[in-house]
């Protein structure tokens, strides 16, 4: 089976990240944000996945061959030389997506963090018997969304309502489908939106069927999803796999540490932290809903909430960082400071307090 | 003969200019930073010339491998594991800089824009036979910077002020230097600075010397300086080869106009302004006091002053762009839309206008 990845362009909401790294392989939960959707699609027998991206393909290429060897998965890339929108990018892939055995293939958007139930999708899919299934979540405030009208009982998709004003319905696009190649003769290789243009004449046909995701879900394409989402996952990791979470006297709720990294005494860490390989978190540290990327030292009696802190970065003595700070790669917080959200580019040095949300260039 | 010029770091203070091209390669006045002054050391004779970087060397090297063919100068990359300062990089590429010749070395901060005399320099550093020259430049305020203090007659530098709370002198190290091979004996391979540590001891020994550099310096490292220093070096054109400036009944002051760009009718260019290869200017458009770099298109009746539009960005029609305004590449400013001093990083687009200076990520 193969699968499409929609990795689209210059990842600017995940700012200062991605100007270290292309946007899938920024770490989420200790892994390239890719990888955990590689991984999956992997387990449920797809040997093929294809990267439709606009942007940076040498860098992805070299560190995914890294994976293509360990994971025993072929991954190439579809470079879209203008922004193709959301099908455009399937037409491109075209000849990559299918081959004669006819089966259906995923399409996955990059940004997107869930459980990924595939298998449960390929049953559904096959099922129902129709041209395409996509994954839809249910949230509060649908009217920020492009809201999916279904039959309750079937699946089968009505409708879509972008933003709707009355209530319409709570059910989502998560941005996971399952296709058949068929679909695909009915996209142009031409900037195309699949809610807007494909999807609807699918349903038109009542040949479009929507599953709803059981588990969390998050598009975590910014730092404030991003943070919220790591809480998400790390609560679906206690249910699934709680060996993999971090235990002992100074860990409270859900947290996840690479082997590699060293954690100091009298240290308090969690709930919803993650922390990167070869991370050094000396004593007296608080961390509470935070990332710590690989390579990062916090000092002593420092304290950090709810924020990401980016590769190689140091947190000075007693600095007290919160509020959705977000460090770049390579940035020195010296001892005392506070930060209050800043967002601080790569390669800087902060030695004076960050006293309100701001962006330090 | 042979220089070594100090790249230095991160280029941080020209962001977003630098998060596309490592500081060096930033166009000045339509010409990479660097090359106008590894042309100025050709010009003398230089042969070699090394370039002390502590990032990118990789890009770097790729891009001056062009200038080496076309110039004929051989241009080589030292690279510091650590910061070393404003001295230590003179120890760390001593093997390329002594070659039994004997012969003195210029050094030069990359960031340092003036008229390079070069030739009167080396003159003077045979006229008065001591170990080092320097140039100094005068400025309004120097109790900001380090204030040279010498001999008015024969140059022969007395000592260094480090910021003076009382005025003692107006004359300040331009980061042009001419150095005998013997200056590298007295710097070791750690964090120095050349300033604080090495000149003053040479000035002790009674054999450093200052000369006073004719015309103008300007240190462009961040973008208001590289703005004035625009107006300083296209009035020095003015004096020179006023051949290179543009004229016509469209331009107003001093305007250096690329031959691959392609300017509208009515427009009114100028004073104090640099347009880059393969630009359009459509027709109506009002520049002045700004940089427009390579590919950039600016639109019907836009206005903009006091500005660096970055490479490859487009300027809607009527939109109105001053006060510090700074596009990275690829950056889309819509039509009628106003920027007061948006600092606007690569690969955005701009909708809605920015009403006072920020930074837009």
């Amino acid at each position: 089976m193969k699968a499409l990845i929609l990795v689209g362009g210059f990842g600017t909401r995940l700012r200062p990240l991605t100007l270290s790294f292309p946007k899938p392989l920024v770490d989420f939960a200790n892994k390239p944000m890719i990888l955990h959707q590689i991984e999956a699609l992997k387990a449920v027998g797809v040997s093929e996945v294809v990267l439709a991206i606009n942007y940076q393909p040498e860098v992805m290429l070299n560190f995914l061959k890294d994976f293509e060897s360990k994971l025993g998965i072929k991954i190439t890339c579809s470079q879209e030389t203008e922004p193709l929108g959301t099908a455009g990018p399937l037409a491109l892939a075209r000849d990559k997506l299918i081959d004669d055995s006819g089966e259906p293939f995923f399409v996955l958007n990059s940004d997107v963090i869930s459980e990924y139930p595939l298998k449960e999708m390929i049953a559904f899919h096959k099922s129902h018997g129709g041209e395409a299934s996509i994954l839809v979540t249910k949230v509060d405030e649908p009217s920020k969304y492009g809201v999916v009208v279904m039959e309750e009982s079937t699946g089968k998709v009505e409708k879509f309502v972008e933003k709707p004003k009355l209530f319409v319905g709570n059910k989502i696009n998560a941005g996971i489908y399952l296709l058949n190649p068929s679909v695909l003769d009915r996209i142009e290789l031409r900037p195309t939106s699949i809610e807007k243009e494909v999807f609807p004449k699918i349903a038109s046909e009542q040949k479009l069927y929507a599953m709803v995701l059981p588990g969390f879900w998050m598009d975590i394409g910014q730092p404030r999803d991003y943070i919220t989402g790591l809480r998400l996952y790390l609560d679906s990791l206690r249910k699934t796999s709680p060996s993999r979470l971090a235990a002992g006297s100074h860990i409270v709720g859900n947290v996840i540490v690479d082997e590699t990294a060293k954690i100091g005494e009298g240290c308090l860490i969690g709930p919803d932290v993650a922390i990167g390989p070869g991370c050094v978190v000396e004593s007296g540290v608080r961390l509470s809903r935070c990332t710590v990327m690989r390579g990062v030292r916090v000092k002593k009696h420092a304290c950090i909430s709810s924020s990401i802190i980016g590769w190689h970065s140091t947190v000075g003595q007693w600095a007290r960082v919160e509020n959705m700070t977000i460090l770049g790669e390579d940035v020195h917080v010296c001892d005392e400071i506070y930060s209050n959200g800043g967002v601080v580019l790569p390669h800087k040095e902060i030695k004076s307090s960050i006293l309100k949300p701001e962006i330090v260039m």
